[in-house]
């Protein structure tokens, strides 16, 4: 009798448990230009803001929320330094327990999964869409609405040995795939390069490099009504083109850590795709620096049909639980300040998102740095889709099979299509 | 007469029925502080993630997790037509079936050398021996990485030195895998030596010296006392090592980050990356069949190696 009263009750529990889950139905997100939130009122603010920040970026916005509270002198904002390595956790974690802060910077790639959650707060109308770079505030836009905007952007370039370049016969960078193609050819034949150009063989990370060449090509990774795209045969092509690279000999498919700095150097690696902090890199006399002064360049990605980079970097959003929400737009806009962008150049080397930046000369006059600002007009972000990490993951381990000569080009883009198809887009 | 005889029965029931039931809440009220603990960060957490394992949790849900719906056994389907799950399956035995023998040898090996030959520096070679299993994986991956490296490793210089190029061992899609069994029968042999130390302490000399009588040699002596009687140990650590090895995680975590081509990639890491992916359910499901795989696997050494008598 007694096993089964208490049976019953356990029953009866589960059974409420069971009626209280279930979904609510979800509406589909809207396509078009990017929605914003109701604007926030511009009057002043008051209050205490919580700020995470990763990496350097959380070290220094310390001295920016400096400024802002001296502008905003009722307002406390408190900075806190977060790893990067623990930092999508650690949001995960906050989100969960309602413990959020007011105002995060976040990754470009986890929007789309942070804002599936609704925890994000949409865009208010005082920013201007238009002031940033269209491939960083893509970033933001996530199901048609804006849920943030971005903070500092970084896209990539070929860093290539200008001296090895000429000995193959190319005095200006090569403008097309296949001049790019005869340059690392040349590099190894003519110029005693072991390898033409260092692109990644496979490996977290390593869609970065490829997809720009997928773009070139003019393959998309997703269309408008959200189905994926990548078993293309511009998808395909740019696949053929990236792998003949690793099967000309021309990429080595493992480097070992440093070894790419080390080779570029040495002469033994003629080029290799990457963003703008290596050149702090190849500037420290430790690794570079005084060795290869006026021997190495940065070349704007090669022209097929269109040539365009990969752009990322680090978004502000505000959190819908924020009890200050005025205030925290408001640090957003502050930090969106062309003004306050160059600051923070100077301060940390993060790259503008806000296009009014770049006309400082601080930026303008750096030749390198000009480079960077060049092709962030002619970059493109990846879908803001909440299963964007698992997505890009099975693009890289075909890629890996395809550069590896395991799998044809053809059949790694199927089996893309195929994985990506199973994991979906989340929504 | 009767009616008083079975009054005061009756009290007397009552009374001990009281004691008992007070005994009880006493017992308990002792226990509850362990009782509470248990139920709330040992019980909950995984009944909570038994439940999550038929229901399609994501990391979009976890503002109202509630609000999630049951998906009966789909997880599960999913997960057996998942070809990288069986990849990461065949993966794991790989590693279970000549990573568990190879270091039990390793251990027993060692643990028999120290017993009987070497007196005079034990100690130093039962601590050289154990330290790996102490050491942080993080400084032994930087160390083996040194060791396995390509061009500047240590036994591409060895081999070198005799005329051989030497492969590259961590990005060799069939190399990658031996080599991190053999740094993990290097990192855990010492617990075993441990462990097999004290199971040989227990078997009496006598045994030894009748053995040695009859004329029994080393072999024999092995074969016919120390190890049958070294059995419960040998179970023991059998079982010890097969959890810890089905788990097989933190060698390509921090070696090889599963690949080449995913040759590397363990059902756990399988599990941790479907975690990070935000996941929940469906690696929820994935960590119920490695339990499942890890309770059989022990079933079946405790058949094969465990009492008959």
């Amino acid at each position: 009798m007694n096993v089964i009263r208490r049976l019953a009750v356990v029953m009866a529990i589960l059974a409420l448990v069971l009626v209280a889950c279930g979904r609510s139905n979800e509406g589909g997100g809207a396509s078009g230009a990017a929605s914003l939130g109701p604007a926030v009122s511009s009057g002043p603010v008051s209050g205490d803001l919580t700020v995470w920040a990763m990496g350097t970026e959380g070290e220094k916005l310390g001295l920016l929320a400096k400024d802002f509270m001296a502008e905003n002198p009722d307002v406390r904002v408190k900075v806190t330094a977060v790893p990067w390595d623990a930092a999508h956790d650690k949001i995960t974690t906050a989100i969960a327990g309602n413990t959020t802060p007011d105002v995060s910077l976040i990754g470009t790639t986890w929007m789309g999964e942070f804002a599936k959650t609704g925890a994000l707060d949409a865009t208010p109308a005082n920013l201007d869409p238009k002031s940033f770079f269209e491939g960083a505030f893509n970033t933001s836009v996530v199901n048609g609405t804006s849920y943030g905007v971005p903070w500092y952007v970084e896209t990539r370039l070929i860093y290539y040995r200008t001296d090895l370049a000429a000995k193959a016969g190319f005095t200006e960078a090569p403008k097309s795939w296949a001049d790019l193609m005869k340059m690392a050819e040349g590099m190894k034949s003519k110029a005693g390069a072991q390898w033409g150009i260092s692109l990644q063989a496979g490996g977290t990370g390593s869609w970065q490099t490829f997809l720009p060449f997928a773009w070139q090509q003019g393959a998309t990774v997703i269309d408008d009504q959200g189905k994926f795209t990548l078993d293309s045969p511009e998808m395909t092509k740019a696949l053929e083109y990236y792998t003949s690279f690793f099967k000309g000999k021309l990429s080595p498919t493992a480097l070992e850590p440093n070894a790419l700095e080390q080779g570029f150097v040495a002469g033994k690696i003629g080029a290799f795709v990457s963003g703008p902090w290596h050149i702090g890199i190849l500037k420290d006399p430790k690794v570079g620096g005084d060795k290869i002064t006026g021997k190495w360049g940065l070349m704007h990605m090669p022209m097929e049909k269109k040539a365009t980079s990969f752009v990322g970097g680090g978004d502000l959003v505000v959190f819908k639980d924020s009890k200050n929400r005025a205030a925290a737009w408001k640090f957003v806009e502050y930090l969106s300040k062309p003004e306050v962008q160059v600051k923070w150049f100077k301060t940390v080397n993060d790259l503008p998102a806000v296009k009014a930046a770049w006309d400082d000369a601080s930026l303008k006059g750096d030749e390198n740095v000009a480079k960077f600002g060049d092709q962030l007009n002619d970059a493109q972000s990846p879908p803001t889709i909440a299963t964007w990490e698992q997505v890009a993951a099975a693009i890289d381990s075909e890629v890996e099979k395809a550069t590896k000569g395991t799998e044809s080009p053809a059949d790694a883009v199927k089996a893309m299509q195929q994985q990506a198809t199973s994991i979906g887009t989340g929504s | 007469m009767s009616g008083r005889a079975a009054a005061a029965g009756e009290g007397a029931a009552e009374i001990a029925a009281r004691s008992r039931w007070q005994e009880a809440l006493i017992g308990w009220s002792f226990a509850a502080p362990f009782v509470v603990l248990f139920a709330i960060f040992m019980a909950g957490p995984v009944l909570a993630s038994l439940v999550m394992a038929f229901t399609d949790l994501r990391i979009s849900d976890i503002r109202n997790p509630l609000s999630v719906d049951f998906v009966g056994l789909d997880n599960f389907v999913q997960l057996f037509g998942d070809a990288k799950f069986w990849t990461t399956v065949i993966n794991t035995l790989y590693f279970v079936v000549i990573g568990i023998p190879l270091t039990m040898i390793a251990g027993l090996a060692a643990a028999v050398g120290l017993n009987q030959q070497i007196v005079k520096f034990r100690a130093v070679f039962r601590v050289g021996y154990y330290l790996p299993v102490v050491t942080s994986i993080v400084a032994i991956a930087v160390v083996w990485r040194l060791l396995l490296s390509d061009e500047s490793g240590l036994i591409n210089g060895l081999l070198g030195m005799l005329g051989i190029h030497g492969p590259d061992w961590l990005n060799d899609p069939v190399l990658a895998m031996p080599s991190l069994i053999v740094m993990a029968a290097w990192r855990n042999l010492g617990f075993q030596m441990v462990i097999f130390l004290a199971g040989l302490q227990t078997i009496p000399q006598d045994l030894y010296e009748a053995a040695n009588l009859d004329g029994a040699g080393r072999w024999a002596q092995f074969r016919g006392i120390t190890l049958p009687l070294l059995r419960p140990t040998l179970l023991f650590s059998a079982v010890i090592t097969s959890i810890g090895y089905l788990q097989f995680f933190e060698e390509p975590f921090v070696m090889t980050k599963g690949g080449p081509l995913d040759h590397t990639l363990s059902v756990s890491y399988y599990i941790f990356n479907q975690f990070g992916f935000g996941n929940y359910a469906y690696a929820a499901s994935m960590s119920y069949v490695l339990f499942v795989a890890i309770v059989g696997l022990t079933l079946i050494q405790f058949r094969l190696l465990g009492r008959e008598d």
